[in-house]
């Protein structure tokens, strides 16, 4: 590690035990001034750019340290003041250099309304109100539309702080037009202007602001000496907001909460209490532990995994799970559960490995701080909650961490809860069949494999930046390199859709072939953990050198790249018959010979093709 | 060193990106480069917030030294 690395921890230590507004600033100036090397690590390594209609700096500054803080290093861009326009427009200015991979775009509507709008609104028409809404947000979504064009990157537009003074005063919202109204107008208008952009999206700063308290949102000092927008307390509070598209963007997101149950789901412990005596039900005590529940099964519901890790005699635990009638999560809403006496670290591990998620991916939540201790130092990696003494103010907690944040939410996320009953299903029948063979034979296992379209792109999108395991060369391609991938003459994108008799998978499967004359290159093949070991891969694979024989080609060329955790697919070309051309440090190239050689669909899938 | 002072010291040196050991009263701003504007009103806000004052345009302006802060600080804070 070099000396400037060394300094940049330094300065990054100090910011994490003061994370005020001053020592994030000092920060970034000084770790500025250091000029580190960017990363050798790609993934580690994230431009950004902030431009807009203020001061943004400050804004910026609190961004890049955070980003700084969870081991990244960005490469950050601030605009010039009020240049926003022009850096959009430029295709060759400073903005796109860097090639950013998340710009935010941050005007104030104060900025674009007409000098004398505040003074004038009382006396403006509703037509003219109406008219001046349009204007406004045309005008920001214009930007947005060209930042889309010109780059790749993901675009974060600012929505607009509604006031809370009104010239009209309480007979505001009785006017057809009031003054709050044309803000709350004005942000549904940009909402559903870029609701159908795949890489924009808009920033709830308004609600951000208001649960920060609006009143304190700005330092009128600094506005008025410097044009800083926000407070020395609401601007890092607005980069935490950023930072959660950023995670999104970089696959950082938690998978699974790994809930306690005595005083942590309920009130008391059922093993003392009995099913009758836990706090549980429609009036408090019992009410908040109700809304809790009701809290995570809204996460279930959109796709968070729930587990049970609880110190407990089974029967006395699942009674609860099964038979209370005020519980809200039932056993088939839990993926995995171990209720036991054995300690809550090994306990973890097994649930990580029955879901076959990776402990980075886990959320744990307990009422015992001893517990999440033991946790936090055996695994660093999970994400430990600090749930606070009083239930009360259990659900609250819950609705604050966010970091189950996704950018978008496929059919496949709304029912994975279901899939994971399937699963479960699927093991109890494995276990009793005679062989695999035996076994895959009765799952009546259907694989669709088709081209890419609309439809289910933002699934492949969504398989590609976060498939681990499964994934031969794991590329990580953007919304729009997809989509130019997919529309492209030279290219294909396929999707893999999986179904048995316990239930439908939806889209786990992608691939992405470079199409030559002679010879198709898979770029990407990758699948989900979940359906891993039905042999659906050779179906996929056997229907993708299907269309290569029928195109033409002479072979087909596939390619390995190893990462930390892709070895279940190192073996995958070698056994379905291709040889290895080329071998280097991190993995290998394979060729079949398609007058020789060819990979046929398992007896037991039955392909469906478009 | 009282409390008020070693708080002002922190806040002046994280602003001028010192360490505390390297802030001398007669740091002087134009001649040390990373003390520009923005800093200059990143330091008068961040002493108005902990010290719950105001500085006057005037006042603003009139700081140019590590000193000039001390001094008018301990005014304000008197008065």
């Amino acid at each position: 590690m070099s000396g400037t690395d060394d300094q940049v921890d330094e300065i990054l230590k100090s910011v994490r035990e003061s994370p005020t507004y001053l020592s994030f600033w000092s920060a970034y100036k000084r770790i500025q001034r250091l000029s580190p090397k960017p990363s050798e690590n790609a993934s580690l390594r994230a431009s950004i750019a902030i431009i807009g209609s203020s001061t943004l700096e400050p804004l910026a500054a609190c961004f890049d340290v955070k980003m700084r803080l969870e081991g990244f290093h960005p490469h950050t861009f601030v605009g010039g003041f009020n240049t926003y326009h022009q850096e959009a427009m430029n295709k060759t200015s400073e903005l796109y250099k860097a090639e950013p991979n998340i710009i935010v775009l941050a005007v104030d509507a104060w900025s674009l309304l007409d000098q004398k709008f505040l003074s004038n609104y009382p006396l403006m028409s509703s037509k003219s109100r109406s008219a001046a809404i349009k204007e406004l947000v045309n005008s920001i979504t214009a930007i947005a539309e060209v930042l889309e064009k010109n780059s790749a990157a993901l675009i974060l537009v600012n929505n607009f702080i509604v006031p809370t003074f009104s010239p009209l005063g309480v007979a505001d919202n009785k006017q057809k037009l009031g003054f709050k109204k044309f803000f709350r107008r004005a942000n549904r208008l940009l909402e559903e202007k870029l609701e159908s952009a795949s890489n924009v999206f808009v920033v709830d700063l308004d609600s951000v602001a208001s649960d920060f308290g609006k009143s304190r949102t700005v330092n009128w000092n600094t506005y008025y000496r410097g044009s800083i927008p926000f407070s020395e307390e609401f601007t890092p509070i607005v980069a935490d907001e950023y930072m959660r598209y950023f995670r999104a963007l970089k696959g950082l997101t938690k998978k699974c909460i790994v809930l306690d149950l005595d005083n942590t789901l309920w009130g008391g412990i059922i093993g003392e209490d009995g099913i009758e005596g836990i706090k549980l039900g429609p009036t408090s005590p019992g009410l908040e532990y109700v809304e809790f529940q009701r809290a995570l099964l809204s996460l279930y519901n959109r796709g968070v995994i729930l587990a049970v890790n609880s110190k407990n005699n089974f029967d006395d635990a699942i009674k609860v799970l099964r038979e209370h009638p005020h519980q809200i999560l039932k056993e088939e809403h839990f993926a995995a559960l171990r209720i036991n006496w054995q300690n809550k670290v090994a306990n973890i591990a097994e649930l990580a490995k029955e879901i076959n998620i990776g402990l980075d991916s886990i959320v744990f939540i307990d009422d015992n701080p001893a517990e999440r201790e033991q946790i936090r130092q055996i695994y660093p990696e999970v994400m430990v909650v600090d749930l606070p003494k009083n239930p009360h103010l259990y659900r609250a907690t819950l609705e604050k961490i966010d970091v189950f944040d996704v950018l978008s939410l496929t059919k496949e996320d709304m029912a994975r809860g279901e899939m994971y009953v399937g699963k479960r299903k699927r093991e109890e029948l494995e276990q009793s069949s005679t062989s695999i063979e035996d076994f895959l034979r009765t799952l009546e296992l259907k694989v669709q494999v088709k081209l890419t379209d609309d439809f289910d792109t933002p699934r492949v999108v969504q398989l590609l930046g976060k498939t681990n395991q499964f994934n031969l060369t794991t590329r990580r391609y953007t919304d729009a390199e997809t989509k130019s991938l997919r529309d492209a003459e030279e290219s294909a994108v396929y999707s893999m859709a999986v179904q048995d008799k316990f239930g439908d998978e939806g889209v786990v499967g992608v691939a992405i072939v470079r199409k030559e004359k002679m010879s198709w290159m898979v770029d990407s093949f990758l699948m989900s953990c979940r359906v891993i070991g039905r042999s659906v891969e050779t179906a996929f694979l056997a229907k993708i050198i299907a269309d290569a024989k029928t195109a033409g080609a002479k072979r087909v060329i596939g390619e390995y790249i190893q990462t930390k955790k892709n070895a279940p697919a190192a073996d995958f070309y070698e056994h379905h018959g291709f040889a290895k051309q080329k071998e280097s440090g991190d993995g290998a190239i394979w060729m079949l010979d398609l007058a020789h050689g060819t990979v046929e669909v398992p007896d037991w899938i039955d392909l469906i093709e478009e | 060193m009282t409390d008020a002072e070693d708080t002002l010291t922190e806040i002046i040196s994280k602003a001028l990106l010192l360490d505390k050991s390297e802030l001398t009263d007669d740091l002087k701003r134009g001649d040390y480069e990373p003390w520009d504007s923005m800093a200059h009103l990143t330091l008068i806000s961040e002493i108005e917030n902990e010290f719950g004052i105001f500085f006057e345009d005037d006042e603003v302006v009139d700081i140019w030294t590590v000193a000039d802060i001390r001094s008018l600080l301990s005014k304000k804070i008197s008065s």
